[in-house]
């Protein structure tokens, strides 16, 4: 017994499922302080409490490297696959297939998803699996000590060695070419956008990409990296103010804005509100998303907010013909055809 | 002149893509419901159309299965090998030969029977007459060895699903081949083909498809694969038999067929799925395998079940991608970097294909880890005759899955990777379940299964998984042993040699060596064999490789006094081991071994 004296109870925020928040935290991070890979863990946290989401019917999936360490560090009651680098699309596909109304998170960087895991990610995209794919993009490979990764920008110069030569890799607008259904991209310094963005990927049907600049503090966070927190904030395009409005909460409460808005609704019928800050961008056109992107690369600009958006697509479990109810929950009995069947397909093969 | 019945080999060239397969299939079929043992070789190119292919039909009274150690009766169409294969003849053959073809017959010592085959396929139908021309020479066959009209007619039937037109078509080319022979040539050969009572009724099947029925009665709940000969035809038979075995009445499966972008993604599937609590798996060959390495050992490493089939062909790199071997034997068995052993199926007839395929799972989610099934290109995709199959005499074995939270509950302590029961195998939880949630990786864990890189941690969990996967040895397949009273010579073998070993067994016996078989059906090799090598004096190990794989294993496995008392006999070209080259090579090696 404690001689200290009661503490008065405080109150504790619960979400929709009356969980507290620690419901959904992980282990202690173990990478550089500051690193922008743990803001979007913290994102992932919130999102997924205050989305409802319950937490055991997460999988938490990534690849290797920095970025896909940290399924460790949030939604500690998921269960998670630390897979091999850039493969981690592959076994997100086979558990999917097993049992497809799980929620799947899968978490990369850029090495994992643009260099060794590029054609896994573009046939998860083709599949239109259901699954939210959080690109956590640096520029640099990171657990090998500061290499540039095939999504550096041309002209960047990380901490050491020469300025970047090399053409980058737009996986924003590979994935608009690719027909994803669901393509954004954010900073892990807003917290904000990259939560609602979260949020609505979760309750999208199909594949949601979500590439993440996210600077890697040790090897990339010079002034002439244009992935520094200080490049990022001072040259962020903003698309559009976005909020994100559950299923659950009547839109009635949430504050109309001023300005022009679009609501999109999405698959569970919560609603992600799009609020025009200078011009409109529609992100059910293709080409405008790929527009905007191409006009920030020329200027050396980061352009952020929900890029495109499809929701007509359908998406793997239904293409696969399925039962409805997820395979792993089939009993033994009806996975093993019966012996009447074997004598049929014995008596067929003997003519 | 005597005859000679049931006891000859055909070989007939022909180019691919000209419907020649069809051809040889009606003539294997109707062969085989006269009650002929008889077995047929596909010897086919890499390639859709227009390169030489040979179809080796064996009738053997003695049931010899193995291409024959020489041919008997040729059927030449096709130019380009011409010259080379009439030079291989052996004096006195047969040869049936296309006179419309523009080649010569050069040889005046072989048998001649010229049949104008394309101009009486052009009097059928010109524009087709490419296709009908293959018929005819089954025709001219059936008129020379006396080949019942009535089973070539059903074995039409059954190679064109009845379908009306191409049955009659095929009919009257038979009858045309028939006809030319019995009005313009006259038989001078010894060979017949006599009617056999057949005692127990079988049926003739290749052995992807065994496999691929054995996967569904095993109740696989996922398929990826990635297209690669000689597998192709087993992912999809499993895909051709979902629609009656694993539908329900509404058209929905429960089984999941993607097709991978390529064969590690198909690997990865795997994974996922044996993550997520179901029973996936891949069919694929060598250089497939080559590229599921990375996979394997995750899968070995953080204990996942999976199932990996592999229909070898031949090796390295590319190589002969339609011909036979068994040269992955070390590939699987070892697979992966770092200290790795797999468990691997060996099936040597169709029914093991069929029932393998269903134990592959079981042995998987029992052992919580990858499990192979070492079939190859003659044993996958040749026809074998087959009695039926049997139903699985045991219910699907779903391995150490804790799926009640009452039963986690009442564990003193749980670990992903804890070895509770002293066997090595440790409890696992699901996906979605909420127990014992752990970020499965492919990086060092403690028996929690969080990282770590201890000293400790780390030995004591590769000693449990070596103990792990030992333990296997005696529930896997037993070896199938023929033994001799004398116990002087022993052969170990595997696979497909199945097909060859009864004939080189005869061979080795009527030059006074009587030997004693023991067919290796899975590895970690069984306690059976080291026994089976200690009661010998000598045991040869026979494989259709070059090194010696698995005489390599059992090198390495042995105790030291068991090591000087085998040899290896192995030998690879390609085609599927002719009785006669092994029987001389093992010969060879004995008499080694008496200098």
């Amino acid at each position: 017994m404690s001689d200290k004296p009661a503490r008065p109870a405080r109150a504790i925020k619960l979400n929709v499922l009356n969980e507290p928040k620690e419901s959904y935290t992980g282990g202690k991070s173990s990478l550089c302080p500051g690193c922008g890979h743990d803001q979007i863990s913290n994102v992932i946290i919130s999102a997924a409490w205050e989305n409802g989401i319950e937490p055991h019917r997460v999988a938490k999936m990534s690849g290797i490297g920095c970025s896909s360490k940290t399924p460790a560090y949030y939604l500690g009651q998921s269960h998670g696959f630390n897979t091999v680098h850039g493969r981690m699309p592959s076994v997100t596909t086979g558990a999917y297939a097993i049992n497809k109304d799980l929620l799947y998170i899968g978490v990369s960087g850029d090495g994992d998803s643009a260099s060794i895991g590029i054609g896994q990610l573009i046939h998860a995209i083709r599949r239109n699996m259901d699954m939210v794919y959080i690109v956590e993009n640096n520029g640099v490979y990171g657990l090998t000590k500061g290499q540039y990764s095939a999504t550096a920008d041309i002209g960047s110069k990380k901490k050491k060695g020469e300025p970047n030569k090399t053409q980058p890799i737009d996986l924003c607008a590979l994935a608009i070419n690719l027909g994803c259904t669901f393509v954004a991209r954010s900073f892990s310094g807003s917290k904000k956008q990259l939560g609602s963005l979260l949020k609505a990927a979760m309750s999208h049907k199909g594949f949601a990409l979500i590439d993440v600049i996210s600077p890697c503090v040790t090897f990339n966070n010079n002034d002439e990296s244009m992935r520094s927190y200080g490049y990022v904030k001072e040259n962020e395009i903003t698309l559009h103010m976005t909020d994100y409005i559950p299923h659950f909460n009547p839109v009635e409460e949430i504050e109309v804005p001023e300005g022009h808005f679009r609501d999109i609704e999405l698959h569970d019928g919560s609603t992600i509100r799009l609020e025009t800050i200078s011009a409109e961008h529609d992100p059910g056109n293709a080409v405008a998303a790929l527009t905007a992107l191409h006009e920030a690369e020329s200027n050396q600009k980061h352009v952020t907010g929900l890029l495109y958006f499809d929701n007509t697509k359908p998406s793997l479990a239904e293409d696969m013909g399925l039962v409805d109810i997820p395979l792993v929950d089939i009993p033994n009995e009806d996975l093993r055809p019966n012996r009447e069947t074997l004598d049929k397909i014995n008596a067929a093969l003997h003519g | 002149m005597e005859t000679i019945a049931n006891d000859f080999t055909i070989n007939i060239a022909t180019a691919n893509g000209t419907g020649s397969q069809s051809a040889n299939l009606i003539l294997l079929q109707s062969l085989f419901e006269m009650g002929v043992p008889v077995s047929g070789k596909n010897m086919f190119p890499s390639n859709i159309s227009g390169l030489p292919t040979w179809y080796i039909v064996r009738l053997s009274d003695n049931g010899y299965q193995a291409p024959g150690n020489r041919t008997h009766i040729q059927v030449l169409l096709n130019p380009a090998t011409w010259d080379e294969d009439l030079a291989s003849l052996e004096p006195g053959s047969v040869v049936i030969w296309n006179e419309n073809a523009k080649m010569e017959m050069n040889r005046d010592d072989v048998i001649s029977y010229p049949v104008p085959m394309s101009a009486l396929a052009r009097k059928i139908n010109p524009k087709i007459a490419k296709l009908v021309t293959n018929i005819i020479y089954v025709g001219v066959l059936a008129e020379l060895l006396g080949i019942d009209q009535e089973e070539l007619e059903a074995a039409v039937a059954k190679q064109f699903k009845g379908k009306a037109t191409a049955v009659e078509l095929n009919i009257t080319a038979l009858g045309l081949g028939r006809d030319y022979f019995k009005e313009n040539l006259s038989k001078n050969d010894p060979y017949i083909v006599e009617k056999r009572v057949i005692e127990k009724p079988q049926f003739f099947i290749e052995g992807n498809e065994a496999a691929a029925l054995g996967c569904l009665f095993g109740g696989v709940q996922m398929l990826a694969w990635y297209p690669i000969t000689p597998s192709s035809s087993l992912a999809e038979g499993i895909i051709n038999y979902i629609p009656q075995l694993r539908t329900d009445d509404d058209g929905n499966a429960t089984c999941a067929v993607i097709q991978a972008e390529d064969e590690l993604a198909a690997a990865g599937m795997v994974l996922g799925a044996g993550w997520a609590g179901g029973r996936g798996m891949t069919a694929t060959s060598g250089p497939g395998i080559s590229l599921m390495q990375e996979f394997i050992g995750l899968g070995y490493f953080a204990e996942i079940p999976s199932v990996f089939w592999d229909v070898n062909r031949v090796g390295p790199s590319t190589g002969l991608p339609t011909r036979t071997q068994q040269s992955d034997i070390t590939l699987l068995y070892e697979g992966s970097h770092g200290d790795t052993q797999h468990i691997v199926l060996i099936p040597g007839t169709v029914e093991e294909c069929f029932e393998f395929g269903w134990r592959a799972f079981d042995y998987s989610e029992r052992y919580q880890t990858p499990v192979f099934g070492l079939s190859d290109l003659d044993l996958g995709m040749n026809r074998w005759a087959c009695e039926g199959f049997e139903y699985p005499d045991q219910a699907m074995d779903r391995g150490k899955v804790v799926r009640e939270r009452d039963v986690f509950e009442a564990f003193e302590e749980f670990g992903r990777y804890l070895d509770v029961d002293g066997d090595g195998i440790p409890y696992r939880t699901l996906p979605g379940s909420g127990m014992d949630p752990i970020l499965y990786r492919g990086t060092g864990h403690n028996p929690k299964g969080v990282y770590s890189e201890k000293p400790d941690d780390y030995f004591e969990l590769m000693q449990r998984l070596r103990r792990k996967i030992d333990g296997a040895r005696d529930d896997l397949p037993a070896p199938i042993l023929r033994e001799e009273d004398e116990c002087e010579v022993g052969i170990i073998y595997l696979g497909s040699m199945e097909n060859t070993i009864q004939e080189i067994d005869d061979i080795l016996e009527a030059t006074g060596i009587k030997v004693s078989q023991c067919r290796v059906r899975a590895l970690p090799l069984h306690s059976g064999v080291e026994e089976f090598i200690r009661r010998h004096k000598t045991t040869i190990v026979l494989e259709i490789n070059r090194d010696g794989q698995m005489y390599g294993i059992l090198r390495k496995e042995l105790p030291n006094d068991l090591i000087t008392k085998i040899r290896s006999v192995a030998y690879s070209d390609g085609v599927p081991p002719r009785a006669g080259i092994y029987a001389k090579l093992i010969l060879e090696t004995l008499k080694e071994g008496d200098n």
